[in-house]
Protein backbone atom coordinates (compact mmCIF):
# COMPACT_ATOMS: atom_id res chain seq x y z
CA UNK A 1 0.00 0.00 0.00
CA UNK A 2 1.32 3.61 -0.81
CA UNK A 3 2.54 5.75 1.90
CA UNK A 4 1.74 8.79 0.83
CA UNK A 5 -1.71 10.44 -0.89
CA UNK A 6 -2.04 12.36 -4.13
CA UNK A 7 -3.34 15.94 -3.06
CA UNK A 8 -3.87 17.09 -6.51
CA UNK A 9 -4.76 15.40 -10.26
CA UNK A 10 -2.80 16.48 -13.38
CA UNK A 11 -4.91 15.49 -16.01
CA UNK A 12 -2.76 15.44 -18.99
CA UNK A 13 -4.19 12.64 -21.18
CA UNK A 14 -3.77 13.09 -24.79
CA UNK A 15 -1.83 15.92 -24.94
CA UNK A 16 0.62 16.66 -28.01
CA UNK A 17 4.15 16.40 -27.55
CA UNK A 18 5.82 18.03 -25.70
CA UNK A 19 2.83 19.28 -23.69
CA UNK A 20 2.73 16.49 -20.66
CA UNK A 21 6.30 17.57 -19.67
CA UNK A 22 5.64 21.18 -20.27
CA UNK A 23 2.44 21.68 -18.18
CA UNK A 24 4.06 19.14 -15.84
CA UNK A 25 7.21 22.02 -15.13
CA UNK A 26 4.44 24.63 -15.35
CA UNK A 27 1.94 23.11 -12.86
CA UNK A 28 4.82 21.78 -10.28
CA UNK A 29 4.12 24.61 -8.13
CA UNK A 30 0.40 24.27 -7.56
CA UNK A 31 1.37 21.45 -4.65
CA UNK A 32 3.11 22.56 -2.11
CA UNK A 33 7.08 21.08 -1.67
CA UNK A 34 6.82 17.83 0.05
CA UNK A 35 3.23 16.93 -1.68
CA UNK A 36 2.56 14.74 -3.91
CA UNK A 37 0.58 14.62 -7.67
CA UNK A 38 -0.75 12.48 -9.40
CA UNK A 39 -0.39 12.77 -13.25
CA UNK A 40 -2.80 11.06 -15.45
CA UNK A 41 -0.99 10.52 -18.82
CA UNK A 42 -1.81 7.95 -22.24
CA UNK A 43 1.46 8.29 -23.78
CA UNK A 44 3.48 5.39 -23.59
CA UNK A 45 6.50 7.81 -23.39
CA UNK A 46 5.50 8.88 -20.20
CA UNK A 47 7.24 5.88 -18.74
CA UNK A 48 10.38 6.86 -19.50
CA UNK A 49 9.68 10.91 -19.65
CA UNK A 50 8.66 11.53 -16.31
CA UNK A 51 11.31 10.04 -14.32
CA UNK A 52 14.11 11.63 -16.39
CA UNK A 53 12.00 14.87 -15.92
CA UNK A 54 12.55 14.78 -12.35
CA UNK A 55 15.84 13.63 -12.45
CA UNK A 56 16.26 16.81 -14.45
CA UNK A 57 14.20 18.51 -12.24
CA UNK A 58 15.01 17.49 -9.19
CA UNK A 59 11.54 16.51 -8.00
CA UNK A 60 10.66 12.76 -7.28
CA UNK A 61 9.04 10.18 -9.18
CA UNK A 62 7.24 7.75 -6.26
CA UNK A 63 5.22 5.06 -8.48
CA UNK A 64 3.90 4.48 -11.61
CA UNK A 65 0.96 2.35 -12.03
CA UNK A 66 -0.47 1.27 -15.14
CA UNK A 67 -3.83 0.33 -16.19
CA UNK A 68 -5.22 -0.57 -20.23
CA UNK A 69 -5.36 2.80 -21.39
CA UNK A 70 -4.25 4.85 -18.67
CA UNK A 71 -0.78 5.34 -17.10
CA UNK A 72 -0.61 7.15 -13.51
CA UNK A 73 2.54 9.06 -12.29
CA UNK A 74 2.86 10.09 -9.06
CA UNK A 75 5.34 12.63 -8.75
CA UNK A 76 6.54 14.74 -4.98
CA UNK A 77 7.52 18.34 -5.23
CA UNK A 78 10.99 18.71 -3.60
CA UNK A 79 11.90 21.69 -4.36
CA UNK B 1 28.80 42.04 -18.49
CA UNK B 2 32.15 42.23 -17.48
CA UNK B 3 35.14 41.19 -20.14
CA UNK B 4 35.62 37.59 -19.13
CA UNK B 5 31.89 36.81 -19.82
CA UNK B 6 32.61 39.39 -23.44
CA UNK B 7 35.28 37.10 -24.11
CA UNK B 8 33.96 33.45 -23.41
CA UNK B 9 30.74 34.77 -25.82
CA UNK B 10 32.98 35.58 -28.27
CA UNK B 11 35.14 32.39 -28.46
CA UNK B 12 31.20 30.88 -28.91
CA UNK B 13 30.37 33.31 -31.52
CA UNK B 14 34.17 32.39 -32.96
CA UNK B 15 33.44 28.49 -33.16
CA UNK B 16 30.04 29.35 -35.47
CA UNK B 17 32.14 31.54 -37.93
CA UNK B 18 32.61 28.76 -40.74
CA UNK B 19 32.22 29.64 -44.27
CA UNK B 20 29.68 29.75 -45.15
CA UNK B 21 28.45 31.90 -41.87
CA UNK B 22 31.22 34.62 -42.59
CA UNK B 23 29.31 34.76 -46.07
CA UNK B 24 25.71 35.26 -44.74
CA UNK B 25 27.14 37.99 -42.70
CA UNK B 26 28.97 39.84 -45.08
CA UNK B 27 26.77 39.08 -47.94
CA UNK B 28 23.54 41.37 -47.20
CA UNK B 29 23.10 44.22 -48.84
CA UNK B 30 20.09 45.27 -47.55
CA UNK B 31 17.87 44.67 -50.40
CA UNK B 32 14.89 44.20 -48.99
CA UNK B 33 13.22 41.06 -50.90
CA UNK B 34 13.32 39.23 -47.38
CA UNK B 35 11.11 41.51 -46.04
CA UNK B 36 7.73 40.19 -47.27
CA UNK B 37 8.90 36.89 -47.12
CA UNK B 38 8.56 36.47 -42.98
CA UNK B 39 4.98 35.09 -42.13
CA UNK B 40 5.27 37.21 -39.05
CA UNK B 41 6.11 40.48 -40.86
CA UNK B 42 3.31 39.67 -43.13
CA UNK B 43 1.04 39.67 -39.73
CA UNK B 44 2.48 41.75 -37.18
CA UNK B 45 4.27 44.40 -40.14
CA UNK B 46 7.43 45.43 -37.52
CA UNK B 47 10.92 46.05 -39.19
CA UNK B 48 12.49 43.68 -36.57
CA UNK B 49 10.36 40.96 -37.41
CA UNK B 50 11.79 40.76 -40.97
CA UNK B 51 14.87 38.54 -41.70
CA UNK B 52 17.05 41.44 -42.32
CA UNK B 53 15.96 43.05 -39.03
CA UNK B 54 16.34 40.11 -37.13
CA UNK B 55 20.37 39.41 -38.42
CA UNK B 56 21.36 43.08 -37.89
CA UNK B 57 22.29 42.69 -34.20
CA UNK B 58 24.17 39.82 -34.96
CA UNK B 59 26.30 41.62 -37.84
CA UNK B 60 26.67 44.20 -35.78
CA UNK B 61 28.27 42.42 -33.14
CA UNK B 62 30.38 39.90 -36.12
CA UNK B 63 31.96 43.54 -37.28
CA UNK B 64 32.78 44.77 -33.93
CA UNK B 65 34.44 41.28 -32.74
CA UNK B 66 35.88 39.83 -36.16
CA UNK B 67 36.43 42.44 -38.99
CA UNK B 68 38.74 45.15 -38.79
CA UNK B 69 36.32 48.09 -38.83
CA UNK B 70 34.90 46.72 -35.87
CA UNK B 71 38.74 46.94 -34.30
CA UNK B 72 39.95 49.74 -35.30
CA UNK B 73 36.93 52.37 -36.19
CA UNK B 74 33.67 50.98 -34.09
CA UNK B 75 32.86 54.55 -33.87
CA UNK B 76 31.84 54.48 -37.59
CA UNK B 77 28.81 53.16 -36.70
CA UNK B 78 27.61 49.40 -37.34
CA UNK B 79 28.90 48.07 -34.46
CA UNK B 80 27.78 47.01 -31.09
CA UNK B 81 29.10 46.13 -27.80
CA UNK B 82 28.39 42.46 -25.90
CA UNK B 83 26.28 43.55 -23.32
CA UNK B 84 22.84 42.76 -21.46
CA UNK B 85 21.08 44.79 -24.12
CA UNK B 86 22.24 43.10 -27.03
CA UNK B 87 21.28 39.39 -25.27
CA UNK B 88 17.94 40.96 -25.36
CA UNK B 89 17.76 41.34 -29.20
CA UNK B 90 19.20 37.97 -29.22
CA UNK B 91 16.54 36.39 -27.56
CA UNK B 92 13.71 38.38 -29.31
CA UNK B 93 15.65 37.93 -32.51
CA UNK B 94 15.73 34.19 -32.31
CA UNK B 95 12.75 33.54 -30.38
CA UNK B 96 10.49 35.38 -32.94
CA UNK B 97 12.16 33.22 -35.66
CA UNK B 98 10.62 29.91 -36.32
CA UNK B 99 13.56 28.56 -38.48
CA UNK B 100 11.81 27.82 -41.47
CA UNK B 101 13.62 29.52 -44.04
CA UNK B 102 11.09 30.83 -46.62
CA UNK B 103 13.47 34.32 -46.63
CA UNK B 104 16.22 32.21 -47.47
CA UNK B 105 14.45 31.21 -51.06
CA UNK B 106 13.47 34.74 -52.05
CA UNK B 107 17.36 36.02 -51.02
CA UNK B 108 19.50 36.57 -53.99
CA UNK B 109 22.19 35.40 -52.20
CA UNK B 110 20.75 32.49 -50.37
CA UNK B 111 21.58 33.99 -46.72
CA UNK B 112 20.16 31.19 -44.43
CA UNK B 113 18.79 33.40 -41.06
CA UNK B 114 18.08 30.22 -39.74
CA UNK B 115 21.62 29.58 -39.82
CA UNK B 116 22.52 33.66 -38.29
CA UNK B 117 19.94 33.08 -35.76
CA UNK B 118 21.70 29.82 -34.78
CA UNK B 119 24.60 31.83 -33.13
CA UNK B 120 22.24 33.83 -31.26
CA UNK B 121 20.62 31.40 -29.74
CA UNK B 122 24.05 29.68 -29.01
CA UNK B 123 25.14 32.75 -27.53
CA UNK B 124 21.98 32.71 -25.17
CA UNK B 125 22.70 29.57 -24.15
CA UNK B 126 26.28 30.11 -23.23
CA UNK B 127 24.76 33.45 -21.23
CA UNK B 128 22.72 31.46 -19.40
CA UNK B 129 19.67 33.83 -21.07
CA UNK B 130 17.81 30.79 -23.10
CA UNK B 131 13.96 29.64 -22.97
CA UNK B 132 14.79 27.55 -19.52
CA UNK B 133 12.03 25.11 -20.83
CA UNK B 134 14.07 24.47 -23.99
CA UNK B 135 17.11 23.41 -21.94
CA UNK B 136 15.20 21.49 -19.62
CA UNK B 137 13.55 19.51 -22.34
CA UNK B 138 16.64 18.90 -23.98
CA UNK B 139 18.30 17.45 -20.37
CA UNK B 140 15.30 15.39 -19.64
CA UNK B 141 16.24 14.04 -23.12
CA UNK B 142 19.24 13.23 -22.85
CA UNK B 143 18.85 11.84 -19.07
CA UNK B 144 16.19 9.70 -20.64
CA UNK B 145 18.93 8.27 -22.74
CA UNK B 146 21.20 7.90 -19.57
CA UNK B 147 18.45 5.67 -18.20
CA UNK B 148 16.43 3.57 -21.07
CA UNK B 149 17.17 0.38 -19.27
CA UNK B 150 15.20 1.23 -16.24
CA UNK B 151 12.25 1.88 -17.74
CA UNK B 152 12.38 -0.76 -20.60
CA UNK B 153 10.08 -3.31 -18.79
CA UNK B 154 7.20 -0.55 -18.06
CA UNK B 155 7.58 0.73 -21.13
CA UNK B 156 6.96 -2.68 -22.79
CA UNK B 157 3.78 -3.27 -20.53
CA UNK B 158 2.62 0.40 -21.94
CA UNK B 159 3.10 -0.42 -25.57
CA UNK B 160 1.20 -3.64 -24.85
CA UNK B 161 -1.41 -1.73 -23.34
CA UNK B 162 -2.27 -0.01 -26.98
CA UNK B 163 -1.98 -2.55 -29.06
CA UNK B 164 -5.69 -3.46 -28.77
CA UNK B 165 -6.00 0.16 -30.72
CA UNK B 166 -3.71 -0.78 -33.34
CA UNK B 167 -5.88 -4.10 -33.27
CA UNK B 168 -9.07 -2.04 -34.17
CA UNK B 169 -7.59 -0.41 -37.17
CA UNK B 170 -5.59 -3.47 -38.98
CA UNK B 171 -5.33 -7.11 -37.61
CA UNK B 172 -1.94 -7.81 -36.94
CA UNK B 173 -0.62 -10.74 -39.32
CA UNK B 174 -0.53 -14.20 -37.54
CA UNK B 175 2.81 -14.87 -35.95
CA UNK B 176 3.66 -11.52 -36.00
CA UNK B 177 3.89 -8.95 -32.82
CA UNK B 178 1.31 -5.59 -33.21
CA UNK B 179 4.15 -3.65 -31.44
CA UNK B 180 7.81 -5.23 -31.84
CA UNK B 181 10.37 -3.74 -29.69
CA UNK B 182 13.80 -4.50 -29.71
CA UNK B 183 14.09 -6.50 -33.15
CA UNK B 184 17.71 -7.19 -34.55
CA UNK B 185 17.69 -6.37 -38.07
CA UNK B 186 14.30 -5.68 -38.67
CA UNK B 187 14.08 -3.66 -41.83
CA UNK B 188 12.64 -0.56 -40.37
CA UNK B 189 13.16 1.52 -36.77
CA UNK B 190 10.21 3.54 -35.90
CA UNK B 191 11.01 6.28 -34.02
CA UNK B 192 7.99 7.85 -32.84
CA UNK B 193 7.21 10.72 -30.10
CA UNK B 194 5.77 10.24 -26.29
CA UNK B 195 2.02 10.32 -27.32
CA UNK B 196 0.18 6.92 -28.40
CA UNK B 197 -1.06 8.89 -31.28
CA UNK B 198 2.21 8.78 -32.81
CA UNK B 199 2.34 5.04 -32.81
CA UNK B 200 -1.19 3.69 -33.17
CA UNK B 201 -1.44 4.77 -36.91
CA UNK B 202 2.19 3.97 -37.61
CA UNK B 203 2.18 0.44 -36.54
CA UNK B 204 -1.45 -0.04 -38.01
CA UNK B 205 0.40 1.03 -41.13
CA UNK B 206 3.27 -1.30 -40.83
CA UNK B 207 1.54 -4.50 -40.28
CA UNK B 208 -0.89 -4.10 -43.26
CA UNK B 209 2.08 -3.92 -45.26
CA UNK B 210 3.26 -6.78 -43.56
CA UNK B 211 6.84 -4.75 -42.70
CA UNK B 212 9.56 -6.50 -40.08
CA UNK B 213 9.35 -2.97 -37.85
CA UNK B 214 10.49 -2.19 -34.68
CA UNK B 215 9.35 0.17 -32.30
CA UNK B 216 12.17 3.02 -30.93
CA UNK B 217 12.74 3.55 -26.96
CA UNK B 218 13.25 7.02 -27.50
CA UNK B 219 11.09 10.12 -28.63
CA UNK B 220 12.21 11.34 -31.89
CA UNK B 221 12.17 14.91 -31.38
CA UNK B 222 15.19 17.04 -30.65
CA UNK B 223 15.00 19.79 -28.48
CA UNK B 224 18.63 20.43 -28.54
CA UNK B 225 18.14 22.02 -31.90
CA UNK B 226 15.43 23.87 -31.10
CA UNK B 227 17.43 25.05 -28.32
CA UNK B 228 20.47 25.89 -30.72
CA UNK B 229 22.84 24.04 -28.65
CA UNK B 230 25.18 21.85 -30.64
CA UNK B 231 26.02 19.95 -28.04
CA UNK B 232 22.89 19.15 -26.48
CA UNK B 233 21.56 18.46 -30.09
CA UNK B 234 24.44 15.52 -30.92
CA UNK B 235 23.48 13.79 -27.60
CA UNK B 236 19.89 13.75 -28.07
CA UNK B 237 20.50 11.79 -31.23
CA UNK B 238 22.97 10.28 -30.70
CA UNK B 239 20.48 7.91 -28.68
CA UNK B 240 18.21 6.78 -31.75
CA UNK B 241 21.92 6.36 -33.74
CA UNK B 242 23.30 4.02 -31.04
CA UNK B 243 19.80 2.08 -30.61
CA UNK B 244 19.43 1.92 -34.43
CA UNK B 245 23.31 0.75 -34.88
CA UNK B 246 22.58 -1.57 -32.13
CA UNK B 247 19.75 -3.58 -33.75
CA UNK B 248 21.28 -3.09 -37.14
CA UNK B 249 18.17 -1.92 -38.99
CA UNK B 250 18.07 -1.03 -42.78
CA UNK B 251 16.11 2.14 -41.83
CA UNK B 252 15.27 4.29 -39.71
CA UNK B 253 11.31 6.01 -40.08
CA UNK B 254 11.02 10.02 -38.01
CA UNK B 255 7.19 9.83 -37.26
CA UNK B 256 5.78 13.08 -38.53
CA UNK B 257 8.03 16.16 -36.94
CA UNK B 258 9.44 17.99 -39.07
CA UNK B 259 12.85 18.69 -36.98
CA UNK B 260 13.14 15.65 -36.09
CA UNK B 261 13.77 14.39 -39.61
CA UNK B 262 15.58 17.46 -40.66
CA UNK B 263 17.79 17.09 -37.81
CA UNK B 264 18.38 13.51 -37.99
CA UNK B 265 19.04 13.50 -41.81
CA UNK B 266 20.82 16.79 -42.52
CA UNK B 267 22.82 16.82 -39.12
CA UNK B 268 24.24 13.66 -38.66
CA UNK B 269 26.53 12.99 -41.57
CA UNK B 270 26.77 9.46 -43.06
CA UNK B 271 24.89 6.80 -40.81
CA UNK B 272 25.12 2.90 -41.49
CA UNK B 273 21.15 2.75 -42.57
CA UNK B 274 18.63 5.55 -44.71
CA UNK B 275 16.96 8.26 -43.00
CA UNK B 276 13.10 8.79 -44.62
CA UNK B 277 10.10 10.64 -42.92
CA UNK B 278 7.16 8.22 -42.12
CA UNK B 279 4.82 9.91 -44.75
CA UNK B 280 7.46 8.91 -47.58
CA UNK B 281 7.35 5.29 -46.38
CA UNK B 282 3.47 5.42 -46.29
CA UNK B 283 3.44 6.30 -50.19
CA UNK B 284 5.75 4.02 -50.98
CA UNK B 285 4.00 0.91 -49.54
CA UNK B 286 1.18 2.31 -51.54
CA UNK B 287 2.86 2.71 -55.19
CA UNK B 288 4.62 -0.90 -54.41
CA UNK B 289 1.22 -2.58 -53.70
CA UNK B 290 1.96 -3.50 -50.19
CA UNK B 291 -0.78 -1.42 -48.71
CA UNK B 292 -4.28 -0.30 -50.56
CA UNK B 293 -6.04 3.23 -49.21
CA UNK B 294 -9.86 3.45 -50.06
CA UNK B 295 -11.03 7.32 -50.68
CA UNK B 296 -12.25 7.33 -47.45
CA UNK B 297 -12.52 11.34 -47.22
CA UNK B 298 -15.72 13.27 -47.64
CA UNK B 299 -14.67 16.53 -46.79
CA UNK B 300 -12.83 18.75 -48.52
CA UNK B 301 -8.73 18.62 -47.78
CA UNK B 302 -5.71 20.47 -48.30
CA UNK B 303 -2.22 19.85 -46.85
CA UNK B 304 0.16 22.51 -44.99
CA UNK B 305 3.86 21.75 -46.00
CA UNK B 306 5.90 21.77 -42.40
CA UNK B 307 9.13 24.22 -43.29
CA UNK B 308 10.91 20.83 -42.30
CA UNK B 309 10.14 18.05 -43.76
CA UNK B 310 9.33 20.28 -47.18
CA UNK B 311 11.54 23.58 -48.02
CA UNK B 312 14.32 22.36 -45.96
CA UNK B 313 14.42 18.65 -46.81
CA UNK B 314 12.92 18.30 -50.09
CA UNK B 315 9.82 16.17 -49.15
CA UNK B 316 6.55 17.74 -51.30
CA UNK B 317 4.86 14.93 -53.02
CA UNK B 318 4.75 12.03 -50.99
CA UNK B 319 2.02 13.65 -48.59
CA UNK B 320 0.30 14.95 -51.96
CA UNK B 321 0.21 11.50 -53.35
CA UNK B 322 -1.20 9.81 -50.37
CA UNK B 323 -4.36 12.53 -50.15
CA UNK B 324 -4.96 11.88 -53.11
CA UNK B 325 -5.71 8.39 -52.67
CA UNK B 326 -8.14 9.00 -50.04
CA UNK B 327 -9.94 11.65 -51.18
CA UNK B 328 -11.41 13.07 -54.78
CA UNK B 329 -11.18 16.94 -53.16
CA UNK B 330 -7.49 17.66 -52.47
CA UNK B 331 -6.61 21.54 -53.10
CA UNK B 332 -3.51 23.16 -52.57
CA UNK B 333 -2.53 25.83 -50.72
CA UNK B 334 -1.99 29.08 -52.45
CA UNK B 335 1.72 29.16 -51.95
CA UNK B 336 2.56 25.83 -51.86
CA UNK B 337 5.77 23.38 -51.45
CA UNK B 338 9.14 25.61 -50.78
CA UNK B 339 6.95 29.01 -51.39
CA UNK B 340 4.61 27.35 -48.16
CA UNK B 341 3.92 30.05 -45.24
CA UNK B 342 5.26 28.72 -42.28
CA UNK B 343 2.46 27.21 -39.34
CA UNK B 344 4.50 29.55 -37.07
CA UNK B 345 4.95 27.28 -34.07
CA UNK B 346 8.40 26.20 -35.22
CA UNK B 347 12.23 26.84 -33.83
CA UNK B 348 10.85 25.62 -30.28
CA UNK B 349 8.20 28.27 -30.02
CA UNK B 350 5.16 26.06 -29.97
CA UNK B 351 6.98 24.63 -26.15
CA UNK B 352 8.22 28.71 -26.04
CA UNK B 353 6.48 30.29 -27.26
CA UNK B 354 3.64 32.98 -25.87
CA UNK B 355 0.28 32.24 -27.16
CA UNK B 356 -0.72 35.51 -27.92
CA UNK B 357 2.74 36.05 -30.20
CA UNK B 358 2.16 32.62 -31.37
CA UNK B 359 -1.33 33.82 -32.97
CA UNK B 360 -0.55 37.07 -34.17
CA UNK B 361 2.26 35.72 -35.95
CA UNK B 362 -0.01 33.03 -37.90
CA UNK B 363 -2.46 35.70 -39.35
CA UNK B 364 -1.03 35.05 -42.66
CA UNK B 365 -1.16 31.44 -42.44
CA UNK B 366 -5.24 31.51 -40.88
CA UNK B 367 -6.07 33.67 -44.10
CA UNK B 368 -4.31 31.26 -46.48
CA UNK B 369 -6.05 27.91 -45.24
CA UNK B 370 -9.64 29.56 -45.11
CA UNK B 371 -8.85 30.49 -49.01
CA UNK B 372 -8.68 26.87 -49.47
CA UNK B 373 -12.34 26.51 -48.39
CA UNK B 374 -10.97 23.01 -46.93
CA UNK B 375 -12.43 21.81 -43.89
CA UNK B 376 -9.55 19.44 -43.17
CA UNK B 377 -6.04 20.78 -43.10
CA UNK B 378 -3.78 17.76 -43.35
CA UNK B 379 -0.01 18.05 -42.34
CA UNK B 380 2.70 16.12 -41.32
CA UNK B 381 4.52 17.30 -38.31
CA UNK B 382 3.59 17.58 -34.91
CA UNK B 383 4.68 21.00 -34.32
CA UNK B 384 2.82 22.06 -37.12
CA UNK B 385 -0.31 20.49 -36.00
CA UNK B 386 -0.21 21.78 -32.66
CA UNK B 387 0.28 25.05 -33.77
CA UNK B 388 -2.64 25.35 -36.59
CA UNK B 389 -5.00 23.24 -34.31
CA UNK B 390 -4.25 26.45 -32.03
CA UNK B 391 -4.88 28.75 -35.11
CA UNK B 392 -7.88 27.53 -36.02
CA UNK B 393 -9.65 27.82 -33.39
CA UNK B 394 -8.10 31.66 -32.22
CA UNK B 395 -9.36 32.78 -36.28
CA UNK B 396 -12.35 30.64 -35.75
CA UNK B 397 -11.49 28.80 -39.78
CA UNK B 398 -13.73 25.96 -38.74
CA UNK B 399 -11.18 23.43 -39.97
CA UNK B 400 -9.78 20.64 -38.25
CA UNK B 401 -6.18 19.70 -38.48
CA UNK B 402 -5.29 15.84 -39.11
CA UNK B 403 -1.93 13.85 -39.58
CA UNK B 404 -1.49 12.18 -42.74
CA UNK B 405 -0.70 8.75 -41.23
CA UNK B 406 -3.92 8.99 -39.65
CA UNK B 407 -6.09 9.65 -42.27
CA UNK B 408 -3.97 6.74 -44.44
CA UNK B 409 -4.63 4.54 -41.18
CA UNK B 410 -8.29 5.80 -41.78
CA UNK B 411 -8.35 4.28 -45.50
CA UNK B 412 -6.64 1.05 -44.92
CA UNK B 413 -8.33 -1.83 -47.24
CA UNK B 414 -8.21 -5.09 -47.77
Amino acid sequence: MADYTAVKTFDYKGLPCPMPIVKMSQEISRIAVGEVGEVLSTDPGSIADFPAWAKTTGHQVLDIVQEPGLIKIYVKRVK
Amino acid sequence: MDLQQQYELEKLFKTKLHQAMRFYLETCTHCGLCVDSCHVYNSMPELRYTAVGRSEVVRKIFIKYFKMQGKIAPWLGETMEMDEFVLDKFYEAAFSCTGCRRCMVHCPFGIDTQQIMSIAKLLLVGADKEPKILSMLSDMSINKGEQVEESRAQYAEAIKNIEPEVEAIWPTPPGKKTIPLEVEHADVLYVALSGKHSIISAAAIFNAADINWTLSSFEAVNFGAFLGDPQRTKKIGNRIIAEATRLKVKTVAIVECGTAFRIMKQQFGKLPFEVVTFVELIAKYHQEGKIKLNKVMTEKVTYHDPCQIARNAGVYEAPRYILNQLSDDFVDMIPNREENWCCGGGGGLVAAGDFEFRMKSSKVKADQMKKTGATVVATACENCHSQLHDVCGYYNTNQHVEFISHLAAQGLAK
